[in-house]
């Protein structure tokens, strides 16, 4: 699981790659804190190579949006597919979340 | 092979021996059909030689067997016009002292026991005493036991009341070309049943008083209960604070395990997420309340929107059989659900909470399990009913013109055959005939209500009654019961009755029946008395199965609903089969005096 962030033209990309499941869930959540800083501006989580997401992903996630949305922020979430499609559309989080 | 004897027995009879103690070992230890086992012990008497063809199949054409197949239709007729509902309505009533309430239920069961399937009448009964139980503010495992022995007590006093004494009757009149009244313990029976009243009454501390199992799904934080959450929850995404879940009306929410079976603690911060388990503790009424307040939905798998999930669902309890295939296993480690389309909604033991998620239970016999079901489930499917003991009063049928018109059927049959003026067999196929001509059942009902295992089970313990004696194994035995019980017949009479009612505890009564008629007859010939009242006298003992819940099917039927415990049988029925083994003899012997056989 590899968490890489990037600013581009006031917006904060997030690539997400591999396997994020609960045991390494802690570090991505502890990752994402930098996008807490600037919570405010518009956010893109990219999900092209991310394989799989476990319920405490999907928990920061969520977190994440609340906080977003509460401040006046967007958050995005792009190239959304296969495993981790099902596991949105199972949870119910699809509906939770803007995907382009 | 003949000429091969060890201790007394040629080769064929220790084959006969070591195939009747295998069998029954895999009886006690397998839960193999009864019908497959007995028809594998018949086939290897027959492959080995001990039995010729004509014996080996004797029982599939034995009068009595036959009997017992139309008696099914006879008492479906009964069952499906509403005779039973009918006694229950006008006898039980509203008595006033524990004393009174067990006279009220045990003869009006022991009444409808004598001419109906014991299990049929204690299958109907339990759900009725239990309600009776709670109006007359008596625990229901006062009232089970009694009822399950009522039964017992009432089938033995008439010829066709219970299996064992068709088939000793039967092989009576093989043996002497003379029948068997069908009316022959009656005298005996009822003595039995008030001695067995009286005792019941007596002993009634010996009676657990135990809450009812169901009452763990009334009264609060005794059992846990699982709901899921659908896709398209509304409350999906939200904290548990947030959807109103931290504080539940009759519960808590006390786990939550996520689709990806992570288990969280109950936090309010924890978002609510489709695919969820939500395991709550508490009063179930307020927590299924849930469903339509919340969306959430009682489901073994995944469901994306409540219109999966079929409306008009029920709630239905069931108790866990012996022999359960359920047993020692996980609901949620099984297709049992998918299977037969049901949902587990709760579980309880005994009346207190298990402190797991329902599908997480490793279950035990007697355990109460609360399903919704579809509204018609089939809860008569045989793989299904063998597993589980549902009480469903959906399909009580009503009280009418046709309740007379069977009843008067079957008593004209007894009446009939009583009286000598049409033998029994041919009553007993009368009777059917008129059940359906009269339409008391359809001819469906009837071929449904005809049990071929227990039909088979019943040929089977015949044949096995005849390769004991055809081999010299119940004349020896019968020479070693009077070698050590001497001469007198009175003790032969009680060792043997002794034995008999302690090894129905654990086999079928019929298959004692089969197996304890010519040792019993053999004995009566030796001390060289008519085996007449021997035989009356073992018709009740091996009927009398009161110490183990598997002493007999009704036994099984009262133990989950009655919250039993395995002691509990033991406690009162060790004592009641003294009582009925001593008030047996006495009352036989003074009804039938014992008379020496013709030199």
């Amino acid at each position: 699981m590899n968490t890489e962030i990037k600013e581009q033209n006031g917006t904060y990309y997030c690539y997400l790659s591999g396997w994020l499941d609960t045991n390494v869930a802690p570090q991505f959540l502890e990752d994402i804190k930098v996008l807490e800083e600037h919570i405010e501006m518009p956010i893109v989580l990219d999900c092209e190579k991310l394989v799989y997401i476990c319920s405490l992903g999907l928990r920061g996630l969520l977190k994440l949006k609340k906080t977003s949305a509460d401040k006046g922020g967007s958050l995005v979430l792009t190239h959304v597919s296969g495993e981790v499609q099902k596991i949105l559309t199972m949870t119910g989080f699809i509906k939770l979340f803007d995907i382009v | 092979m003949e000429s091969i004897v060890f201790l007394g027995f040629n080769l064929y009879a220790w084959i006969t021996i070591v195939t009747v103690l295998s069998m029954f070992t895999v009886l006690l230890f397998t839960k193999l059909r009864a019908d497959l086992v007995f028809l594998g012990a018949i086939a290897i008497l027959f492959v080995t030689g001990v039995l010729d063809a004509k014996e080996a199949f004797s029982g599939f054409s034995s009068t009595s067997v036959v009997i017992i197949g139309v008696l099914f239709v006879v008492v479906a007729g009964l069952t499906h016009t509403g005779v039973l509902q009918w006694v229950v309505k006008h006898l039980l009533g509203q008595p006033k002292s524990y004393s009174k309430a067990v006279v009220r239920l045990m003869l009006p069961v022991a009444a409808l026991s004598s001419f109906l399937s014991n299990t049929t009448v204690v299958a109907l009964f339990v759900g009725i005493v239990k309600m009776w139980s709670k109006k007359l503010g008596i625990s229901p495992s006062k009232l089970l036991i009694p009822l399950s022995y009522a039964s017992g007590m009432g089938g033995v006093c008439t010829l066709i009341g219970t299996p064992p004494n068709l088939i000793i009757s039967g092989l009576y009149a093989e043996n002497t070309g003379t029948a068997m009244n069908v009316l022959a313990t009656t005298v005996p029976g009822l003595f039995c049943l008030a001695v067995g009243v009286l005792s019941i009454i007596a002993m009634r501390k010996l009676l657990p008083d135990r809450q009812a199992p169901e009452a763990a799904f009334e009264s609060t934080s005794e059992y846990t209960v699982e709901l899921l959450v659908p896709s398209d929850n509304a409350h999906v995404g939200e904290t548990i604070a947030e959807a109103g879940l931290s504080h539940v009306r009759g519960g808590s929410l006390i786990e939550i395990v996520h689709f990806d079976e992570m288990s969280s603690p109950v936090d309010d911060d924890e978002p609510i997420m489709g695919g969820d388990r939500l395991i709550f503790a508490g009063q179930i009424d307020e927590i299924l309340d849930l469903k339509k307040s919340h969306g959430f939905v009682n489901a073994d798998h995944h469901v994306f929107t409540m219109s999966e999930v079929g409306k008009n669902r029920q709630l239905r309890t069931a108790y866990v059989n012996f022999g359960s295939s359920l047993i020692n296993t996980r609901i949620g480690n099984s297709t049992f659900e998918k299977d037969y389309n049901l949902t587990l909604v709760a579980v309880a033991r005994r009346g207190k909470r298990i402190n797991e998620p329902p599908r997480e239970v490793v279950l035990q016999a007697g355990d109460t399990m609360l399903f919704e079901c579809p509204p018609k489930i089939n809860l008569n499917e045989r793989d299904l009913s063998s597993q589980l003991q549902f009480f469903d009063s959906a399909q009580v049928p009503n009280i009418g013109k046709k309740t007379f018109v069977s009843t008067t059927i079957m008593i004209a049959m007894v009446a009939l055959s009583a009286l000598n003026v049409i033998p029994l067999l041919q009553c007993a196929f009368l009777a059917a005939i008129a059940m359906l001509l009269f339409r008391c059942c359809n001819v469906d009902q009837a071929m449904k209500a005809i049990n071929w295992e227990i039909l088979m089970v019943f040929a089977g313990s015949v044949v096995l009654g005849v390769a004991i004696q055809k081999t010299g194994i119940a004349e020896r035995l019968a020479f070693g019961i009077l070698d050590v019980c001497g001469t007198n017949p009175i003790v032969v009479m009680l060792a043997i009755c002794f034995v008999g009612t302690f090894i129905t505890e654990f086999i079928s009564n019929t298959a004692a029946g089969a197996m304890f008629f010519p040792i019993m007859y053999q004995a009566a010939e030796q001390l060289g008395y008519e085996p007449y009242p021997f035989l009356i006298a073992l018709m009740v003992s091996v009927s009398s199965s009161f110490a183990t819940p598997i002493g007999s099917p009704t036994h099984m039927l009262v133990y989950g609903p009655g919250g039993y415990r395995f002691s509990d049988f033991m406690r009162i029925g060790l004592l009641m089969n003294i009582i009925i083994l001593f008030a047996n003899i006495f009352i036989t012997t003074i009804v039938y005096p014992l008379t020496p056989l013709n030199p």
